[in-house]
């Protein structure tokens, strides 16, 4: 008797269970397609990737496993890498604070004007739904030496222009200034974020009597810290990954001084069909970029606040 | 709801079956081709041809265009290759291609080997076997404005002329206002082209089995090559291309810009439909050494894997008939007797394509050479765009590409 009473419930709770099951995979299955592309297009390629990294890899032919050895006369040996990655810094550091202030100063008068702010947000944000090859023409014809536009312009105020795309000294600071182009979907992050500031900071801020400037950096930049970081590191990816407007603009010249990193990858693997080799820069550059977003988060701890964060006092710090 | 599944799968199994049916009745032959337009009109009309005299056969014409050698690598990479498809790259590919010396040993009644020039069946092997069929050539040669010569009083170019004499001719074009030049230097020349200058001056870019490049590419005699055409850029004989504009030598020629323009069969058309008159003058020479020629070659091979071998191999053989060679009016017939047929060995204009071949037999282009030529003729790539761009200090930057190169030439 006590066995058939103890069966009973028994029966309900693995019934009950069964429809936990169906309850907790429901999730999973409604994201299925983006867990096997996740795993077939993401993990997978970047498995093989690495493993590939380790091996003589030619398309054609033979693969043989060389260990450590891409990476070793990729560091040791090839002039290319340095040069490449060298090239690849200095935008970086050019593009990526450009890229930011220049945002968010276009976010801010976005954010304040009061004449014609939707037409205005669409004109700036125009430019960055061009995709990279219509970009790349359009600035061709813009930088061109006799037919250029730019120089053209500069022709009627007496100047000669340059050779923009064709003088080594030039060619980075125009593809900068390309690039730049396209910072319309950082303004658009940011000005968001500004939209997203309570009134009542700056209402409150008024009556006490603080002044503007005073507004902008303890009420503004602290609260789009997380805005500005997110686009901190986009913005550093995306540089480190430049390479359709130099591959398409100045092919790397003149005398590779745009010769930029992914497309000393691209080249490894598509010009000379050396795959493993082209992995190996692969990693590399994930490498680099890993490191620094993690330096930049590191460091963004200390100045930014996200919303719901509660902080030790500064008493509390010394402690 | 069962009803509509089983028509679904009955229709899907009834596809299939008809998929299955079509691909026995028809044996298909996959030809890739990097060429598009023109060039690939009458390759599809060959494949045609072939189609009619070999009935249940199906021609598939894959032109991969731009990005051949990718889409082509990509292929080899997945294991499914084309059965018959154009080559040039044979070192980067010929661990993958058969081998067609049987072959035509075997069909020799039919190809008639010794009725293709020797330099074009070279650039076809490595190791001293031969991977393809040379299908459509091209040399190098000198076109020029007949109206704008006539115009400046500049007696034309004629046989056995040399750089001295097109640099004394080019001066006299020069117009600043115009933007008007005698002719033009290109600052990013494609390195297998430009071979054909040193060969002209008696050197070459590497040794011929392949490990030495110091004392060729930066040899004095390459320098005084490179040297010469800055030269002519900073004296303004010359127009320099490439230099942060895309305008070619090719627009230049066919607007009235240049008077002379260095470039091969592939500008003629167009040339042609600019419609001016104009004549085609040999390269010029180095002094009294004769002039050599790049050979610009294409040629058809069969994947080792192929599909199906024989049939690939009959096409390979129909695409190098008499028949289909005289088809190929977008490069030049690859058969001697075709050539002589059309009377183009005899023609002004065809001329100097062919009398050149007779001296470029020589010499081995540098990639057949050695298996990292593509990384060091990047290296070369610069030098030689380094002198355009300072106009000077050739050998400086020579050495610069040697000394860069050699880590690459084990």
């Amino acid at each position: 008797m006590d066995m058939a009473a103890h069966a009973e419930p028994k029966v309900d709770v693995v019934r009950r269970r069964r429809a936990n099951v169906g309850r907790h995979l429901a999730p999973f299955l409604f994201i299925s397609p983006w867990i096997l592309g996740f795993l077939f297009f993401t993990l997978g390629p970047l498995c093989f990737s690495l493993t590939m990294s380790f091996f003589d890899w030619p398309v054609v032919g033979e693969r043989t496993f060389v260990g450590l050895d891409n990476y070793r006369s990729m560091f040791m040996e090839d002039p290319q890498f340095r040069e490449s990655l060298w090239i690849t810094v200095k935008f970086a550091a050019i593009y990526v604070p450009f890229n930011i202030v220049m945002s968010l100063l276009l976010a801010l008068l976005l954010h304040h004007a009061t004449f014609a702010s939707g037409f205005f947000r669409t004109v700036f944000y125009l430019p960055s739904v061009i995709s990279g090859v219509a970009l790349v023409t359009i600035w061709s014809w813009i930088y061109s030496r006799e037919y250029g536009l730019l120089n053209f312009m500069l022709s009627l105020v007496g100047i000669d222009g340059p050779n923009w795309l064709g003088d080594p000294s030039l060619a980075l600071v125009a593809i900068i200034v390309a690039s730049l182009w396209g910072l319309g979907g950082t303004m658009l992050i940011l000005l968001t974020g500004l939209k997203a500031i309570p009134k009542e900071l700056y209402e409150a801020a008024t009556v006490s009597g603080v002044p503007g400037w005073a507004q902008m950096l303890f009420i503004t930049l602290p609260m789009l810290g997380p805005m500005l970081i997110f686009t901190f590191i986009t913005s550093i990816i995306s540089a480190f990954q430049q390479l359709t407007i130099a591959l398409l603009l100045t092919k790397g010249g003149p005398l590779g001084s745009t010769y930029f990193f992914a497309m000393y990858i691209y080249d490894n693997a598509f010009k000379y069909f050396d795959m493993g080799y082209a992995a190996a820069g692969s990693w590399v550059m994930f490498a680099i970029v890993l490191t620094l977003s993690l330096v930049v988060m590191r460091w963004s701890a200390a100045w930014v606040y996200y919303e719901g964060e509660v902080r030790p006092a500064d008493g509390d710090r010394d402690a | 709801m069962p009803d509509m599944k089983t028509t679904i799968i009955g229709s899907l199994l009834a596809l299939s079956v008809a998929g299955a049916a079509t691909a026995r009745a028809e044996e298909v032959l996959r030809f890739a081709t990097w060429d598009t337009g023109e060039s690939l009109a009458i390759q599809q009309a060959i494949a045609k041809k072939f189609e009619e005299k070999h009935p249940g056969v199906k021609v598939q014409v894959e032109p991969y265009a731009e990005g051949y050698d990718q889409k082509l690598v990509a292929a080899f990479g997945a294991g499914n290759p084309p059965d018959v498809m154009y080559m040039w790259n044979f070192p980067q590919y010929y661990t993958s291609l058969m081998s067609l010396d049987e072959l035509i040993a075997r069909d020799s009644a039919e190809i008639k080997p010794d009725d293709f020039p020797e330099g074009l069946m070279n650039t076809a092997r490595i190791e001293g076997k031969t991977y393809g069929m040379p299908s459509g050539f091209t040399t190098q040669v000198v076109f020029y404005n007949k109206e704008m010569f006539a115009k400046a009083g500049v007696e034309e170019p004629k046989e056995g002329w040399t750089w001295d004499d097109l640099r004394a001719k080019a001066a006299k074009f020069r117009d600043e206002a115009g933007k008007v030049y005698g002719f033009a230097v290109d600052a990013k020349p494609d390195p297998y082209d430009f071979e054909q200058f040193l060969w002209s001056n008696g050197t070459k870019y590497i040794s011929d089995d392949g490990k030495e490049i110091d004392g060729y590419m930066n040899s004095d005699a390459a320098a005084a090559v490179l040297g010469m055409f800055a030269d002519m850029a900073r004296k303004e004989e010359a127009v320099t291309l490439h230099l942060g504009d895309e305008t070619g030598g090719d627009t230049l020629f066919q607007g009235g810009k240049i008077a002379m323009f260095q470039s091969a069969m592939w500008d003629k058309a167009d040339i042609d439909a600019a419609g001016f008159s104009y004549g085609v003058a040999p390269l010029p020479t180095f002094g009294d050494r004769p002039a050599h020629s790049a050979l610009g070659v294409s040629a058809i091979s069969i994947a080792k894997d192929a599909a199906h071998p024989n049939l690939a191999w009959e096409f390979v053989k129909f695409f190098s008939s008499p028949e289909s060679v005289a088809m190929r009016v977008n490069d030049l017939p690859v058969r001697k007797s075709v050539a002589e047929a059309k009377g183009m060995t005899k023609d002004p204009v065809y001329k100097p394509f062919f009398d050149i071949l007779a001296t470029s037999n020589t010499e081995r282009h540098a990639y057949l050479k050695n298996a990292n030529w593509s990384k060091i003729q990047d290296n070369l790539a610069r030098a030689i765009e380094a002198t355009m761009i300072e106009q000077g200090n050739a050998k400086a930057h020579l050495d610069d590409a040697v000394k860069r190169s050699e880590r690459l030439l084990k």
